[in-house]
């Protein structure tokens, strides 16, 4: 490990001092005798990306779903914008692994969800341009069964874009999907993201997927979850499959596996 | 081919199902007019057996009456000219429209009451582990009460009357409701709840946004149930002395063992019961199609 074409950053000696989107603060949960996460240090910057890498099983639904406020952690806190999370909210709205829409409503419907709950006047033009952005417009009046994997994967990520969320968390969204499909996926989420920047906390344990689409990586251990390290990952952008053969990707991409062999 | 000799051996013909080369072939479905076919040739299949057993003395006409002499008395039943009605005597020729419509009632309100006590009930139970907690056990062994027993309670009461029998209507078609309700109720994915409140909808309206429409196949399953369960309900409420409706007709024909004017009652009853569930099913239908596999 001579030169890293990255800033490495050691753990808890954190480089930036922007004002974070969110902030996890000595978070640990266990399920009764189970410890899942073990005090989990980490922000996210307004507009900003973090990967989050870490093996099946070893926590990141539930640390997600801890960001999301569905549960409470059991010690430390999460705090967005200095507040403490309480509870789930249409500010950080989480696309569940194997996203669900609601099975009885049309596309349409399922995107108009959130605005009409928020009693925001303007659903229809927001949820049309999502529709254009997702290439799904002519399939807006389909049932989700009706969609394929991917088609169902965009929506679900449309689904909660339509609120415009300052805050997005994703659980291996793409993980369900065939290779092709799925670097489809991630060039049109790159865009998506770009076109309207959101921090986003994304949670993989595909080392490819978290450096194609993190503007910082974050790498948790084994259960329980702690972080190894934190890596900023300054790739030339705008990212997409070209990117999968740059040679500085594809120097840290075997950097990266080889330490998560290692672990 | 090894598996389809051992097959051949056991003296099972799967050659429709196992394809030419073994593999699992789908079976033909039957559509259009060959089912409506099918259908009908069955049925018909049965009648002439029965008419033939009939004709040759094979089937008594004291255990069962002929094809010819049931349909004599259906046409009374429906079309014959209305006789004077002597009190205490339950009519018969003429009566069809009166002794539906009796029943008919009956059926319709218990039901509704039962559909807007089952509902809430339900859902409730399946939201709240609570309530489930408390009145579980109590509903269970209400419901393990058989309609019969709840007989003579109804009529001490209700009194001889359309209460009693709305009442037996009402037991027999909740408890299906409530269960269908509370378990689809409770089996609504996490995931679904989970995405509606970080959409933004508020926790009050979880049950009428979220829950409801997707426990709404089973629910409709339960209100299939319930129809029939309280169908059934309303002729064992009848049999005890209503003064009309096709239970008490029934009744009244045993008394004086006409088993064709019975078996036209039955018979009343199964087609009625039939075209409830075929309209119950068909006002669903619209809500719940996306469930379809
Ligand atoms: N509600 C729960 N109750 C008990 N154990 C749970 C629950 N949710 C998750 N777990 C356990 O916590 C661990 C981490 O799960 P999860 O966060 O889903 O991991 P990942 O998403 O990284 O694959 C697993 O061992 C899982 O069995
Ligand atoms: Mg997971």
């Amino acid at each position: 490990m001579s030169t890293d074409p990255v800033r490495t950053t050691v753990v808890g000696e954190r480089a930036t001092s922007a004002p974070s989107a969110l902030a996890a603060i000595g978070v640990a949960k266990s399920y009764g005798a189970l410890s899942v996460l073990a005090d989990l240090d980490f922000s996210v910057g307004p507009g900003e990306v973090l990967a989050v890498l870490g093996p099946s099983g070893c926590g990141k639904s539930t640390l997600l779903r801890v960001l999301a406020g569905l549960e409470p952690p059991d010690r430390g806190r999460v705090e967005i914008g200095g507040q403490p999370v309480r509870g789930p909210s249409p500010d950080r709205p989480m696309v569940v692994q194997g996203a669900t829409l609601f099975p009885w409503l049309s596309l349409r419907a399922n995107l108009e969800w959130g605005p009409k709950a928020l009693g925001n006047q303007q659903s229809g033009a927001i949820v049309d341009e999502l529709l254009e952005a997702t290439g799904l417009s002519g399939s807006a009046d389909l049932l989700p069964r009706q969609l394929s994997g991917g088609m169902r994967q965009r929506a679900a990520i449309a689904q909660v874009l339509a609120n415009q969320p300052p805050l997005l968390l994703l659980d291996e969204p793409f993980g369900a999907l065939d290779a092709q499909t799925r670097l489809r996926m991630q060039e049109w989420l790159i865009g998506l993201l770009a076109e309207r920047p959101t921090a986003t906390v994304l949670v993989t344990h595909d080392v490819e997927e978290a450096l194609l689409l993190g503007h910082r990586l974050l790498r948790l251990s084994h259960r329980p979850a702690t972080v190894l390290e934190e890596l900023a990952l300054d790739l030339p952008s705008p990212r997409g499959r070209s990117t999968l053969s740059d040679s500085r990707f594809v120097q840290l991409k075997a950097d990266v596996l080889a330490r998560v062999l290692d672990a | 081919m090894a598996l389809r000799e051992v097959q051949g051996d056991a003296g099972l013909d799967l050659g429709d199902v196992l394809g030419p080369s073994g593999e699992i072939a789908t079976r033909r479905r039957l559509t259009g007019w060959r089912r409506v076919a099918v259908g009908l040739a069955f049925p018909a299949i049965l009648l002439t057996i029965w008419s033939v057993a009939s004709a040759t003395g094979l089937l008594s006409d004291r255990l069962f009456p002929a094809p010819a002499d049931l349909a004599r008395t259906a046409r009374d039943f429906v079309v014959a000219p209305k006789r004077l009605p002597v009190p205490g005597v339950i009519p018969f020729k003429g009566a069809a429209v009166e002794h539906i419509r009796a029943s008919v009632g009956r059926w319709g309100v218990g039901y509704a009451i039962a559909v807007c006590v089952g509902l809430p009930l339900g859902l409730g139970l399946g939201l709240s582990r609570w309530m489930a907690a408390a009145v579980d056990p109590l509903f269970h062994a209400i419901r393990s009460v058989p309609i019969t027993a709840w007989l003579p309670i109804a009529l001490v009461w209700f009194g001889l009357g359309n209460g009693a029998a709305r009442f037996l209507v009402f037991i027999g078609a909740v408890s299906p409701i409530v269960v269908a309700t509370a378990d689809s109720t409770a089996r609504v994915p996490r995931q679904l709840v989970d995405t509606a409140r970080m959409l933004g909808t508020r926790p009050r309206d979880l049950a009428r946004r979220v829950y409801l429409p997707s426990a709404l196949p089973g629910i409709v399953t339960g209100l299939r149930l319930g129809l029939t369960l309280g169908w059934t309900s309303a002729i064992v409420a009848e049999l005890t002395g209503q003064s009309s409706g096709l239970g008490a007709m029934m009744n009244a024909a045993r008394e004086v063992t006409r088993l064709d004017q019975i078996v036209v009652g039955m018979a009343t009853f199964a087609v009625i019961g039939l075209t409830g569930d075929l309209l119950v099913r068909a006002i669903a239908r619209p809500f719940v199609r996306w469930a379809d596999a």
